[in-house]
């Protein structure tokens, strides 16, 4: 994927994120969707923008640290 | 330990860039982190309060910026391609770009807190909004800090002095993308 790519992939992951957030959908679905699209485009950025895709074992561990993140996140939103 | 074992590159070798601006990007993202993980959990005490609160902001405004720091962040990927191919003047240029998107997100972020003013909402009005205040503002002198970072950079136009200007911008873009949701969108 070149960087021209990755910015279009952010382009319709973000097009996402407000297309579902104006479809006033709530609940935990959508938290976790919302999130979802959040974890995408982190790892869009740091693949691409920031040159992680040249180091995949560290790109996992950014992976796996974000995916730990945002599911703390989901259990924060959704017990609100 | 043999010579073969001691010459066998490291995870850490494999990194893009300085190694300083990876360690700043980790402690950035564990400060914004458990700031929105905060942000989250104190909601948990008053979800109808933060959710009123929310509709104060400017949720079409921020998800613009989004669009506005991608493309920044985009011109300022180009921006290394150009160093490393040994085109100051696109590169430059692409600079120059990444940097105005970055004013424009700080307008946008600035015509949100005027209306907040104007409405009488500080720091003090709402648990939701000093986080948010925090959370946006911190942000926000990151933008700044960037813009200014990216102008340095691209006097040299040295490919690593490049590399480490957007590797600090592609940061600012990255806490935005995990701080829209939480704050905007939830």
């Amino acid at each position: 994927m070149t960087v021209t790519r990755a910015w279009l992939a952010l382009l319709l992951l973000s097009a996402a994120s407000t297309g579902l957030a104006a479809s006033g959908a709530h609940g935990a679905v959508f938290v976790v969707l919302v999130l979802s699209l959040a974890g995408a485009k982190a790892h869009v950025i740091l693949s691409r923008y920031l040159g992680l895709s040249a180091a995949p074992p560290i790109r996992a561990g950014f992976d796996l640290a974000l995916g730990v993140v945002l599911v703390l996140f989901a259990v924060l939103a959704i017990a609100a | 330990m043999t010579d073969q074992a001691t010459d066998r590159p490291s995870a850490l070798d494999q990194l893009p860039g300085e190694l300083m601006m990876w360690v700043l990007i980790v402690s950035e993202l564990l400060v914004f982190g458990a700031g929105l993980a905060a942000f989250l959990a104190v909601r948990i005490t008053d979800p109808a309060g933060f959710a009123e609160a929310q509709g104060h902001l400017h949720r079409a405004g921020a998800g613009v910026n989004t669009i506005v720091l991608v493309t920044s962040g985009w011109l300022a990927a180009l921006a290394v391609q150009a160093a490393e191919a040994g085109r100051p003047g696109r590169l430059r240029a692409l600079v120059a770009g990444a940097i105005a998107l970055g004013a424009v997100f700080l307008v946008l972020k600035g015509a949100e807190y005027a209306d907040l003013a104007h409405a009488g909402i500080t720091f003090e009005t709402h648990a939701f909004f000093t986080f948010s205040y925090l959370l946006t503002g911190f942000h926000a002198a990151h933008v700044m800090a960037g813009m200014i970072l990216l102008a340095v950079v691209a006097v040299p136009a040295s490919p690593r002095a490049v590399e480490t200007g957007a590797a600090f911008w592609h940061m600012v873009d990255l806490v935005w993308v995990l701080l829209f949701p939480v704050v905007y969108l939830l």
